[in-house]
This record gives structure tokens, sequence and C-alpha cells, in this order.
């Protein structure tokens, strides 16, 4: 059982990540960006390219990975983002499609289809208490949680959050007190980048990085904005680690002492969440923080 | 509407035109390929894509089939069935393709199957394992030994060592289940402790792996349908402590997996075809041209032979589909890259024997040859 706990732990770590950056951007501009996997895989692929290829040390790697990321979403945003979303917010959703096959194509161009590891040489696992997971993990756990951590405080305890948060509830009337929301949309955007890119380095080095990975990674993040109400950052967060614990907990246990549910339905948990919250709760999990003006 | 309409039929005179003034005997011979060249499975494709192109390149160089050269035309199969059988359709009514060779994923082979029979195209897999291929169709060949037989060979070897308490994780595709099911019939269901599919691209199996705790079993088969999975599957296995020895596939014995989990790679077992060394002179030329195998270099081997004995077929009889099938089912032996073989009444390869290999000092090595009976 506390085995499982952990592997929840690990799991919605990796998924809170993706998701917390996504609910910012679906709370801000209303735009749902299809090419989110994909902008988690690339932040992988870049950290294994400088790491094993270029053959810096691992942090500068990161660090590097993080940047490139960065750029990446602040250019998908000039070109794919920023001069539709302002007409119609459901375009962004054919762009980013359309800007995820891209991507898709470059990563098999550039990486190749083999499978890639950030980490060369394997893990160094321990054990706990009876629950073995590995220093890896609970570096990347830990990071994970602290990035999270800074996040909520820059968001609600410096001016600069406040501004976001202005932003996030109403953007026009935010603009009508000064507030730049404009750049403030970018800075969110490329935030919600660097998240994903945060992302995919989890994933390069804690599994392996595959070009096709994208989609279930897109849809998991969804699942969990939907479920913690529209624009939520906590709310997305919170049921990020939640689906992530259900997702474990439904394969892992004997139901009644009985029996175990074929492990083929899990990745149906996301899903089922989804449809449970749409419609028991369609405003989501924490809607009654939302104040709408 | 009605303008579309006559450019479609204009379209259609004029592809009519091309494809039927194709045997004045001097123009190219159309090949298919059809294989994964997108997708999670595309290390396979790029490899037999290149093996059959240099078959071709090598076979043009000769002065081509009684003089008429091989056009190359590769269509992706995205190693799933309904990307498949477009593909399939598209090389055989627009592009009219003399042969196929093709799929690649089993998956591509079943669902292109129908459609060469129906056509009456030879159709030759270099990589397809599944034992459904089999009674694919009359003019469905493949010179990649069927799972039937490497299952059998595994449940000896399962035998030989007395595991008798399988755990085996399957990936849910067509090649993977119909290598649990075969292993399953061979090996007795009864000797299964843990049986589980999971879908395709799952990289996380820690709580799966969870129920084994407390229980006892004596083998671990990662079935995956790429190195990545099994990479996952084995590194997860390891890192929750159990020590028991793991044995795998043709997937597993590949140089990424290695790369991929150097530690839990480590004594690991695969059976599979025997390999082509890179020394050999199809593996320099390979590796000159397009660098180390993706995948296998033995997949691209089997590729590049499965274009030359439809090459040697073509020269024999000429494009006549029956007359190549025919040429096939007749034939004595063909020296290829990987050794001598033949065609049995189901266009299943004979000759090609498997052998046990083991990761040693970071690499695979071969440990003994399996004989098949």
């Amino acid at each position: 059982m506390e085995q499982l706990l952990i592997n929840g732990l690990i799991a919605g770590s990796l998924a809170a990540l993706i998701a917390g950056g996504l609910a910012l951007v679906y709370g801000v501009l209303g735009i749902f960006n299809l090419a989110l996997g994909q902008m988690v895989l690339l932040g992988g692929y870049a950290v294994w390219w400088l790491h094993q290829s270029v053959g810096l040390t691992l942090p500068v790697s990161i660090v590097g990975g993080l940047l490139m990321a960065g750029g990446l979403t602040w250019v998908t945003f000039e070109v794919f983002i920023a001069p539709f979303y302002k007409r119609h917010r459901f375009l962004p959703l054919v762009t980013t499609i359309a800007l995820g096959m891209i991507l898709d194509a470059a990563m098999l161009l550039f990486f190749e289809a083999r499978p890639r590891s950030i980490l060369s040489n394997g893990k160094n696992i321990m054990d706990i208490g009876g629950v073995r997971l590995s220093v890896e993990q609970v570096y990347l756990v830990v990071l994970t949680v602290l990035l999270l951590c800074v996040f909520a405080y820059v968001l609600h305890s410096t001016p600069f959050g406040r501004r976001i948060r202005a932003v996030v509830q109403h953007s026009h009337a935010a603009m009508s007190l000064g507030i730049r929301a404009s750049v403030l949309h970018r800075v969110i955007f490329i935030l919600s980048g660097v998240l994903a890119a945060c992302g995919g380095i989890f994933i390069g080095i804690d599994q392996n990085l595959t070009p096709v990975l994208a989609f279930p990674i897109t849809i998991k993040a969804y699942a969990a904005i939907i479920a913690g109400g529209k624009g939520n950052f906590w709310g997305a967060i919170v049921c990020a680690y939640l689906i992530a614990l259900l997702e474990q907990l439904v394969i892992g246990i004997e139901w009644f002492g009985r029996f175990y549910i074929p492990a083929g339905y899990q990745q149906s948990v996301a899903l089922l969440f989804i449809i449970v919250f749409l419609l028991c709760r369609p405003s989501g999990l924490f809607s009654f923080k939302n104040r709408t003006a | 509407m009605k303008r579309l309409l006559s450019f479609l039929s204009c379209v259609a005179v004029l592809s009519g035109c091309t494809g039927g003034g194709s045997s004045d005997g001097t123009d190219p011979i159309k090949v298919g390929y059809l294989g994964p060249l997108t997708g999670e499975a595309t290390s396979y494709g790029m490899d037999t894509l290149n093996g059959v192109k240099i078959a071709v390149e090598d076979i043009n160089a000769e002065g081509g089939i009684n003089g008429r050269k091989i056009e190359l035309i590769a269509e992706d199969g995205r190693c799933t069935g309904t990307d498949a059988a477009g593909a399939a359709q598209k090389l055989i009514h627009v592009d009219k393709v003399s042969v196929i060779i093709g799929g690649q994923c089993s998956g591509e082979t079943l669902a292109a199957a129908p459609i060469a029979e129906a056509a009456k195209v030879v159709m030759m897999s270099p990589l397809s394992s599944s034992p459904d291929v089999t009674n694919a169709g009359d003019f469905i060949f493949r010179d990649y030994p069927n799972d039937a037989l490497k299952t059998k060979a595994m449940a000896n070897y399962f035998k030989e060592k007395g595991y008798t308490r399988v755990v085996l994780i399957t990936e849910n595709t067509d090649f993977a289940m119909a290598f649990r099911n075969s292993l399953k019939e061979n090996t007795g269901a009864d000797n299964f402790v843990l049986d589980e599919v999971v879908e395709p691209g799952t990289k996380d199996y820690r709580s799966l792996l969870t129920r084994l705790k407390g229980k006892e079993f004596d083998v671990f088969f990662p079935n995956g349908q790429t190195s990545a999975t099994v990479a996952a599957m084995i590194e997860q296995f390891r890192e929750q402590g159990f020590l028991q020895p793991m044995v795998s596939h043709d997937v597993a014995q590949d140089k990424s997996l290695l790369d991929l989990a150097p530690k839990a790679s480590k004594g690991m077992h695969a059976i599979n075809v025997p390999e082509v060394s890179v020394d050999s002179a199809f593996g320099s030329k390979f590796l000159s041209k397009f660098g180390d195998a993706q995948a296998s270099l033995a997949f691209a081997a089997h590729a590049h032979d499965a274009m030359r004995v439809l090459a040697a077929a073509m020269k024999e009889v000429g494009t006549d589909s029956m007359k190549i099938r025919d040429y096939l089912y007749a034939l004595k032996g063909h020296d290829g890259v990987v050794g001598r073989f033949r065609f049995d009444k189901n266009g299943d390869v004979v000759g090609i024997p498997y052998v046990l290999y083991e990761v040693k000092d970071g690499a695979w090595g071969k440990v003994a040859d399996i004989p098949v009976d």
C-alpha cells in the first residue's frame, strides 16, 4: 500500500508539472494548446541532446533545455497563438494541432525513432521500510514540489503574482487598471511551456523518451484541469496528483480481496475522471474559489 | 460539383493511361514497400527500408531485372492496421506495383494481406512473426520465422531451466498478443502467476509489479512491442527489488535496450533469429550508407533478402503474380545474407534457426544455438 502511494506520488508529480502550466494558459487565455505533449517531449529531448550529444553536465543541460523550451514556446505563441486567439478562442485549437504534427515530425527527424534516456547509467535504488524507489525519483519528486511551492509563492505573495491573478480573473478589467495584459499573456504561456519541459525532463530521467508519447500526456493534463476547475492552478495540481494516485490504486489493489482490475484499464481512469466531473461538478472540484466578474 | 467530377474522371483516365502501358519491356518494375516510417515503431521501418534500398541499388547497378530497373515506392503503415490497409490500397491500385515488401509490424501485414490477396499481388514480409500471418493468404510470404516456432523453443527453454511459474506483461499489439497466446499454448496456461495486458506505449508498470510482492515466481517475461516499453518494464521490475531472471524475444535483443536500462538489462536473456555481423559485407555496406541500424541489422538483412528473392523470381518468370507465387513455393533454396532459406506451403520461411542471447558486459552475446524442429 505504501508502495502504491509512492508510485502515485511519482506519477502525480509528473502530471502536476504539465497540468499546472496548462491550467494557467487555459484560465488566462481560454485557449486549448494541443501541442502540449510535444512541448513536454521537446524539453526532454533538448536536455538529452545537451547532456548526451553535446556533453554538458546535467545541471547545465537542464538549464539549457529549459531556456530552449522557453524560447520555443515564445515563438509558438507569436506564430501560432497571438495572431489567432483574439479573433476566436477556438482558432488556436486548430493551429496547435498543426504545430503538434510539425513537432512530431521534427522530433523524428532530429532525434530519430530510437528511445532515449537522459541518464546513461541506470538508477540507484534504495529501500525505505519496504518501499522501494530510486534516488533520482526522490530528487524529481522533491524538486517538483519545490518548484510548485515557488510558483505558489510568486502567484500569491508577490505583486507580480497579483497581476497574473488579476489577468486570470478578468483580462480587460486588469488592463483598465494599467496592467499590461498582453505581456503577461506571453509570460504565462512561456511559463507553461517551461513547466511542460520540466515534465519532459522528468520523463527522460525516470523512464525514457519516445517521439510518440505526446498525445496521452496531453489528455491526462486536460483531465486534471477540467476536474480542477477552469484556470484554477491549485485545483489542477491537486487533481493531477489525484488522478495519478487513482491510476495506481485501480490496478495495484486486490479489490475486495478477490480480483484485480486488468492493467489495460489503467489509462481509462483519466477519461472516466473527466466524465464523472463533467456530470457531477461541471465547473470543477475547486470552482467555488473562482470569482466571476 | 460537376466541375469536380469531370476533373476527377480526367485524373482517373490519365492515371489509367500511365498504369496501362507498363509492359513494353524497358520501363522500371515498380516494387512497393510497406512499413512504419513514422510512429512508435519507426526504427523497424527505417532499418527494413534501408535494407531494401541496398538490395534495389545493387540490383539496378547490376543492370536491373532483365534490363528493367527497379523503382521502389515506400508507403507508411505506422505499425497500425488502418494505415497499412490504406497504404496497400494505394500501392496496388494507384501505383500498380508488381510486388510488395511488407508490412513490418504483424498488424500491418494482417491488414494489408486481404487487399493483396484480392488483387493477386505477391506480398513478402521481412519482419512479421505473428502466427496469424501463416494463414493470411496464398500470395502472402515472409522470410522471418513464425513465432509459433519461437514460443515452442521458449517453452522448451523454460522446461529445461525448470521455470514453471511465469510472470508475463504484454503490450496490446497484434505481434505481442499473438506471441502471448502462442506462448500460453505451448507453456500451459496454468504456469502463469501474472498475465496482464497493457495499452501500447505504457511506461508506468510500478503498481502492476507491486502485485507480485510476496508471490513466488521463477521468471519474468516482458512482452513489449518496442524496446522503449521493454526497457521501462525491466527497469521498474528490478527497481521493485525482484531478482528473478528475465527472458524476452526479438524486440528486447536491441542495442537501445542496453542504453536505456544499462543496469537492469544485465544478465537478461532473449531468444531471437541469428544476428548479422557489422563486419559482414552487408553489414559494412549498411554502416557506410546509413550508419548504425536503429533497431537491428538482422531486420535490415531480412528485408534485403526479401527484395533479393523477389528479384530472383521476377528475373526467372517475369512480373506475373501467379508465376512469382508458384516460383516461390517451388523454390529449393535461396542463399541470402541471413542464410539459405525456402518457403513452406503456407509461405512461411524454412531454414532460419534461433539463437539464445544474454547481456554480458554491456552487450548482447550468443549463448547457444536453438535447433528448430
